[in-house]
């Protein structure tokens, strides 16, 4: 901040004759707060983790011996990184698609008014205001293998969520629950955008729903619902909560996603070099979703 | 003759729509109704696996909060001083910032602007290791400051705010310059008070946030004094796996918070999410 307050005042050409300093200063003293924090909790902890990764630590995360990018060469040969991976992309995958498509159906059931829409709306909705914990511990007992729901519903003795074939899914489905809301909120959002005019001519010409659901709707939604998908994506990459209250990485590493595998590195084994690169490899994998979600927004503007 | 039939099959219409929304609003529903259920039966019939309660009792609403082994009054009061400071003071870094960038000039501006939008590329994972390690150092693990100074700002909030002081007429500012009066009077007694829907949002979407989160308040507090709800309902299992009955009753309390603002801000918090989804 200091430097640029001093190079700003050097610079910025005097309004008034005896333009006093504090003038030029008011914009910086106003952005100070935020970047004080911005800087702090932000810019710093995000180079330090940069920095981190190259070094080996203690158990109190100081940087003790450089180490190159063994930390990174270390994960790639490692089995147990490989699969953190592949579990990670088919959970975000699962949940990227299902919440859409929960949201796209919720959304094209409330397209129109009628009685009780508001209120069926309301509850699609609903999932974005609750807490991914608040959340796991309620499906908990949905889950709970002897007393829970599920189980008494299919009559079966399923354990969902400490069975390597049924943990992911189940982990899934809370977090498609969990992201149904702003799915329903966004392509609702989209679809009302969707000319009335577009519908009137097909019907004229005696389109059925369905057709009118895929040559019209679907084509006019598509950067909604390309938006949506890569919001969805960069939510699955984040989840944290779910794994954590519901099966903690595993059973065996079934769960093990890469933000939990990052909290079982730092903070259960104090390996903070290798638990940074973790989480340098996590922001690069963003950062590319990310570019691509910009290079299609560019394009899109041309049409 | 042909209006009639119209809107009879209007009717016709609308009466299946509500018909195939039915299974599905019941199957979002079903984990708060099912776990509203399992908090008011009568222990012995959750082991009986039944779905519907036979009488209701609120007696583990009622353990939740009286039971010497945890604290939960404390953790909803910590959870409301945090999430409360918060977002006041996200209210008053992102409208100073917010201010900055649309109403003044100054060198950087941009570049400025930039960086804080580059600040919604960094997912929090990228960050939180070292800030462990920064509130740890300086001694700050279970304290209200670890839980409220680093999230005193956000890209989004100054975003937001941004985007509402952008709409603002340019004479606005040039009849109360002329009049003599200061940026921090022109923010404090015209900007603030023609911006409330855009605060309403923002504060509405910040509150909401800080008392859903889980992560930061897991890894920098681990005595009851300053434990948050969200972290604390799952501590409820810890301590006691079997009683089912309790930690339900410790999920819906924790919701109705949540669930007041979404039934009563609904609109603020749209329009928050709205911006906030930009950010990823």
């Amino acid at each position: 901040m200091q430097k640029q307050v001093s190079t700003a005042s050097k610079s910025v050409p005097h309004t008034s004759p005896g333009g006093r300093l504090y003038d030029k200063l008011e914009p910086y003293l106003f952005l100070l707060p935020a970047f004080s924090v911005f800087s702090v909790f932000l810019f710093y902890p995000f180079l330090r983790t940069i920095y981190l990764s190259f070094f080996l630590t203690d158990k109190f995360g100081n940087a003790k011996v450089f180490w190159g990018v063994r930390n990174y060469t270390d994960l790639f040969a490692s089995s147990s990184f490989w699969a953190s991976i592949s579990v990670t992309f088919q959970f975000v995958l699962i949940v990227a698609f299902g919440s859409l498509i929960v949201g796209m159906i919720t959304s094209l059931l409330t397209a129109r008014e009628y009685p009780g829409s508001t209120i069926i709306s309301a509850s699609y909705a609903m999932p974005v205001a609750i807490a991914s914990a608040a959340a796991s511990m309620a499906f908990r007992m949905v889950f709970h293998p002897t007393n829970g729901l599920l189980n008494i519903i299919f009559g079966t003795q399923i354990n969902w969520l400490g069975s390597p074939e049924w943990a992911l899914f189940s982990v899934s489905v809370v977090t498609i629950w969990l992201q149904s809301g702003i799915n329903f909120i966004f392509i609702s959002a989209g679809l009302r955008g969707v000319p009335d005019e577009l519908y009137e001519s097909a019907s004229i010409d005696g389109a059925g729903y369905f057709k009118k659901l895929f040559s019209i709707t679907i084509p006019s939604i598509s950067p909604t619902l390309f938006f949506q998908v890569i919001i969805n994506i960069i939510n699955a990459f984040q989840s944290f909560s779910q794994i954590r209250l519901l099966t903690q990485g595993g059973p065996g590493d079934a769960t093990n996603v890469i933000v939990y595998a990052i909290y079982r590195d730092a903070f259960f084994n104090f390996r903070f070099g290798t638990a940074a690169a973790r989480s340098i490899i996590l922001f690069l994998i963003i950062f590319i979703i990310t570019l691509i979600q910009f290079r299609f927004e560019k394009r899109s503007v041309h049409y | 003759m042909k209006r009639l039939t119209m809107s009879k099959k209007r009717k016709l219409n609308n009466i299946a729509l509500v018909f195939m929304n039915l299974p599905i609003v019941l199957l979002i529903l079903t984990p708060l109704i099912y776990t509203l259920a399992i908090s008011v039966m009568p222990p012995s019939e959750i082991y009986k696996n039944t779905l519907i309660p036979s009488t209701v009792s609120f007696g583990n609403y009622v353990r939740a909060f009286t039971n010497p082994a945890y604290s939960f009054s404390k953790y909803i009061q910590n959870s409301f001083v945090v999430s409360i400071s918060v977002m006041l003071g996200q209210m008053f870094t992102c409208s100073l910032a917010a201010f900055s960038f649309s109403f003044l000039e100054f060198k950087g501006k941009n570049i400025l602007f930039l960086l804080v939008l580059s600040t919604m590329m960094v997912p929090g994972e990228a960050t939180i290791i070292a800030n462990y390690l920064s509130i740890s150092r300086w001694g700050w693990r279970n304290s209200y400051q670890a839980l409220i100074v680093p999230y005193l700002t956000s890209a989004m909030g100054i975003f937001l705010l941004r985007q509402h002081y952008l709409a603002f007429p340019k004479e606005l500012r040039e009849a109360s310059r002329i009049d003599g009066c200061s940026n921090l009077r022109f923010l404090n007694s015209i900007v603030l008070p023609l911006s409330k829907p855009a605060l309403g949002a923002l504060g509405a979407y910040v509150f909401l946030n800080t008392w859903n989160q889980y992560m930061w308040p897991l890894l920098v507090t681990d005595s009851d004094a300053y434990r948050t709800v969200q972290v604390g309902i799952s501590m409820l299992y810890d301590i006691d796996a079997e009683a089912l009955g309790l930690m339900m009753a410790g999920v819906i309390i924790v919701i109705v918070p949540s669930l007041s603002i979404f039934v009563f801000m609904q609109k603020q918090l749209i329009n928050g999410l709205m911006a906030g989804a930009v950010k990823g």
